[in-house]
């Protein structure tokens, strides 16, 4: 517990500042800063530092609130998704009621406030284990938000004064979200460690029962955090809102993790009884300094996960091994088992430092690379794309690093820089995440390269800061799917939503004959991409063939094994299915799998998805074709568009862009048209090595 | 022999609302009972089957392992390699699980030796798997995999009936030895009180480290019998299945402070988990609600349990007071 000071004698100032192992926290800190200083590129200014905050604030409001929950030895796992459904319910009444958007944000507080109520009814008065309870909400409260919304509305436009909040600057510089961090920091800071109350939840935490002979009103005390949270959830939301400009049944997935890292990092106990409202600020910046650190740098994202996890077991050992060294001095309170520390014990905690030191050591060997990278142009002068003698930097994102589909664009994209001496920067979420998309594109202008070409997942969200960075004169373009058109100089079009449902509903009805009954299985069921191709597939099958009907959409959530299993379900369900659409890259060869098993030859699939995952089963006559582009193309010719582009080569009004090994390809307007979908099937797929 | 029920309860409440779904989709959806149907539902189940069984052990022991979706994903890939490499598909199984115990075995320590809390080391654990596996594939599936690997070279249906049989055999061994085995008694007493047994005689770090192993050796083998229904291997497999094994545990009745749970339980708890997805397709129900209900599912397992403890003292109050 903590090490608390007597009555009579104050503790040393270390112990009242750092009672767990904040100091070491500090100390990482400032080494972050220091090498990230030295690698990074622009890491060291004010709007990076303001960058950070901005970046840390939804986060940390969850990290915070979750400090005294884990303090009374609770946790909250359904902030995450209590985050998602203060979001579409925000959306939904500002923009379906027509109520004001203030008005909105208040209902939407009032909703956190009872979701916390939830939790706070079964664990507080009901004594249920916390682990479960917020386990259960978890899946309840996104599983609500997916349903009010069908998973398919996203509520954007909201006014600028609300936009303002997420996107704006006070006095030039200062992120207006920056304030709610501030307060919350403050209100939770005396909430915590100078009221009663906060005495008392240490105490619960400490021992539940002996505060309750204590005569505190436990249950009372335990409702009050659980509330909290699910009202600080619900703000993170409003910000996370004002953040992206826009509001979807996805938002926030996976932040709890986060959170309770950040939380866990900072030096409070799991178990409960000791904690700190500043810890858990170091903890978060920790972690979020460096996530933007590794960026700047531009070492590969994983690091950051990988980093977070060595160092939440590295600070924890060296938190056990602090107090036991603390706890000998005062020899009274130790029992003699936990006195020696067993050869074993010091064993794993080398190897668990070796392991640490390994990576930071190879982590830093990629940033010299990187660095050496980076200087290499001078003393290369075959580099043929030069700005007034430097290498021209690439930055280019897909939606999901993970994805088959960007695996093989990247390929293109590497080539032709290879060719056109560019360095080229990949980076991106590793799953759908439009707010990680908007942070890697903020890293980039600190950062400072000369073109940023992105794939959208949220229009709205993005558009704003890739205005920022053409007002701080980077080119912008977009490829795959498209920003706004003043946020963007050129968008890479491969095909639009519209040609892709199109060739998609026309492929089928030539497979059946413009007769009978077929089913979609999707990516997740929030994906704005899907959803919109599903639009425009409906569409068409309204305007062209009444003799087709869509049965059934299932989800499948990017997972092959999910396709699998829904794609035998409908089988069986729908009888009459004649044939199986996937459209995302993963729910292709599942569904062909669940064909192929459930040896239904009457059956066709067909969709979108990358050549290499389905040539299989096209040769064994299960997908008859599956509809792309030429991914490697795709990627090749964002890379020399960028080029083109940054040398003045390519400007608005062009009518053609000689392509390379493309050839002359059509400009239309700002978009640069790759073609027509390609189709692939038995007689061509061979030929395609992606 | 008389069964005592009440010691049941959990499990009983958790069959009933089995029961009950099965016949709302008895009268609503005949359709179900199909063979065809039954077998796949019971194919698509078996790795999360598998990782609950681990899970309950874990569970029983006081202890929380959310690492195992990492650990899911790095057998899968490692048994696609270790069978592109020409291993034999029976060698390829015993490595795995290994592997996956190695992986466990991390956990173990961290836990039982340095003391640090599970729910944090396998936290820990999780994201740096993840993302090293990430690091490594970057997100490319292990394709071209040899003809014996899919269905153990046996052919589609005699390969089916081996994973289940497979699966069931695993199920039933650890079922067994929880109840019989003086280890398995270990593991309650551990997870109900662990000074007490170690008191009794019981090491409660060999206990704590014992499960964890396990919890990696079944998760190896859960990876490595799902990746063999395939042809090719996801590097992506089994995000979020962590959440799905405990989901299961709990509604099978297994209390998260330990000590206190049986494995049919948890049987129940992954049927009823595990039909409730296809049931909804079946009854025509959009599938966005499916998240919510399991969300609900949870909840009212663990009301339930209270409004019974309740119900439980009350009685035994009116029965002790002075007539």
């Amino acid at each position: 517990m903590t090490p608390t000071p007597s009555l009579a004698l104050r503790a040393p100032l270390k112990q009242r500042i750092f009672p767990n192992h904040e100091w070491a926290l500090l100390l990482l800190l400032l080494a972050e800063v220091v090498i990230f200083g030295v690698t990074g590129s622009n890491f060291l200014t004010r709007t990076n530092g303001f960058e950070i905050i901005r970046l840390s604030v939804e986060i940390g409001l969850l990290a915070l609130a979750l400090t005294p929950v884990i303090i009374t030895g609770g946790i909250d796992l359904s902030v995450g998704s209590m985050m998602g459904l203060s979001a579409i319910v925000c959306g939904g009444l500002w923009r379906d009621l027509g109520l004001p958007i203030w008005l909105s944000v208040l209902i939407t507080l009032l909703l956190g406030l009872c979701g916390g109520g939830l939790n706070a009814l079964l664990i507080a008065r009901f004594n249920l284990p916390p682990l479960i309870v917020t386990l259960g909400t978890f899946s309840l409260f996104r599983g609500l938000a997916e349903g009010i919304t069908g998973a398919v509305d996203n509520y954007s436009g909201f006014p600028a004064s609300f936009l303002f909040l997420g996107q704006g600057y006070w006095f030039g510089f200062l992120p207006p979200q920056t304030l709610f961090l501030v307060a919350a920091a403050a209100i939770y800071f005396f909430l915590l460690h100078r009221s009663p109350i906060g005495r008392s939840l240490f105490a619960i935490g400490f021992t539940a029962e002996g505060a309750r002979y204590a005569g505190l009103p436990v249950a009372r005390r335990l409702a009050l955090v659980y509330l909290l949270s699910g009202c600080a959830a619900s703000l993170a939301a409003v910000i996370y809102i004002a953040h992206l400009g826009q509001a979807k049944a996805d938002a926030g997935t996976g932040y709890e993790l986060m959170a309770i890292t950040a939380v866990v990092l900072g030096g409070t106990s799991i178990f409960g009884g000791r904690g700190t409202v500043w810890g858990t600020l170091l903890g978060l910046f920790a972690i979020v300094v460096l996530q933007n650190g590794l960026r700047l740098a531009s070492a590969p994202a994983e690091l950051a996960g990988i980093l977070t996890g060595v160092l939440l077991v590295a600070t924890i050992c060296l938190d056990r091994f602090t107090s036991r060294a603390a706890r000998r001095v005062a020899p009274a309170t130790i029992s003699t088992e936990e006195l020696d520390v067993k050869n074993s014990q010091v064993a794993v905690l080398s190897v668990v430092i070796l392991a640490a030191a390994a990576i930071v050591a190879g982590s830093n060997w990629l940033l010299v690379r990187t660095i050496k990278q980076e200087l290499a142009p001078a003393a290369n002068p075959a580099a043929t794309a030069t700005t007034g003698g430097k290498r021209i930097t690439v930055a280019m994102m897909p939606k999901a690093k993970g994805d088959p589909y960007f695996v093989s664009c990247r390929k293109g994209a590497e080539e032709a820089a290879q060719q056109l001496g560019i360095e080229l920067l990949w980076d991106g979420p590793t799953d759908l995440d439009p707010a990680k998309q908007n942070e890697v594109v903020e890293g980039w202008i600190t950062r400072g390269v000369d073109v940023i070409a992105v794939s959208v997942e949220n229009q709205a969200g993005i558009s704003s800061v890739l205005r920022k960075a053409r007002q701080r004169g980077i080119k912008v373009l977009t490829w795959d799917a498209d920003a706004e058109k003043d946020a963007r100089d050129f968008f890479i079009n491969q095909a639009t939503p519209q040609g892709i449902g199109q060739t998609l509903t026309d492929e089928a009805a030539r497979l059946l004959n413009g007769q009978g009954e077929f089913a979609i299985i999707t990516a997740s069921l929030s994906a704005a991409n899907q959803n919109e191709w599903i639009k425009h597939i409906k569409a068409r099958l309204a305007e062209k063939y009444p003799g087709l009907k869509l049965v059934a959409i299932q989800p499948s959530d990017g997972d092959r094994d999910r396709a699998f299993a829904e794609t035998q379900t409908v089988l069986k369900v729908y009888p009459n299915v004649k044939l199986i659409m996937g459209i995302a890259a993963p729910a292709v060869p599942g569904a062909a799998e669940a064909v192929k098993q459930a040896g239904r030859q009457d059956v066709k699939v067909i969709g979108l998805s990358v050549p290499s995952l389905c040539k299989s089963y096209v040769h064994d006559g299960i997908i008859e074709s599956v509809v792309l582009w030429n991914t490697l193309d795709l990627g090749y010719l964002t890379v020399l568009a960028a080029n083109e582009v940054k040398a003045g080569k390519l400007n608005p009004g062009d009518r053609e862009l000689k392509a390379g090994k493309l050839g002359a390809l059509e400009v239309r307007e700002t978009d640069v048209l790759l073609g027509k979908p390609f189709i692939f099937n038995k007689a061509n797929i061979d030929q395609f090595d992606f | 022999m008389a069964v005592n029920l009440t010691r049941y309860q959990r499990e009983l409440s958790a069959a009933l609302a089995y029961l009950a779904l099965l016949m709302l989709v008895a009268v609503a959806a005949p359709a179900f009972y199909s063979f065809a149907n039954l077998r796949d539902l019971l194919l698509s189940n078996v790795p999360v089957l598998i990782v609950a069984v681990g899970m309950t052990l874990v569970i029983l022991a006081g202890q929380i392992d959310i690492s195992l979706g990492s650990q899911f994903a790095i057998c899968s890939v490692a048994a696609g390699l270790l069978a592109k490499i020409g291993l034999p598909i029976v060698l390829v199984l015993l490595v795995v699980a290994l592997l996956g115990a190695a992986l466990g075995s991390l956990n173990g320590m961290l836990v039982a030796r340095l003391q640090i809390p599970a729910i944090v080391v396998t936290l820990a654990v999780m994201v740096t798997l993840r993302d090293g596996l990430r690091w490594l594939t970057e997100g490319r599936w292990v394709q071209n995999l040899p003809r014996g690997f899919q269905w153990f070279g046996l052919g589609q249906n005699a390969g089916q009936v081996l994973i289940i049989l497979l699966a069931f055999s695993v199920f039933a061994l650890f079922a067994w030895g929880l109840q019989n085995l003086a280890a398995g008694r270990a593991i309650y007493a551990v997870g109900a009180d662990a000074e007490a047994a170690r008191l009794a005689g019981i090491s409660p770090s060999l206990i704590i480290g014992g499960v964890f192993i396990m919890m990696g050796a079944l998760t190896g083998l859960a990876a490595a019998l799902n990746s063999i229904r395939f042809s090719d291997i996801q590097a992506n497999a089994g995000a979020g299945l962590e959440l799905k094994a405990i989901a299961a545990v709990v509604v099978g009745g297994t209390a998260i402070n330990g000590g206190r749970g049986t494995l049919l339980g948890t049987l129940i708890g992954v049927a009823l988990l595990g039909t409730i997805g296809t049931a909804l397709t079946f009854l025509g129900v959009n599938p966005f609600w499916e998240k919510a209900l399991q969300g609900a599912i949870i909840l009212a397992a663990i009301a339930s349990d209270v409004l019974f403890t309740r119900a439980k003292q009350r009685r035994a109050l009116i029965q002790t007071q002075p007539a």
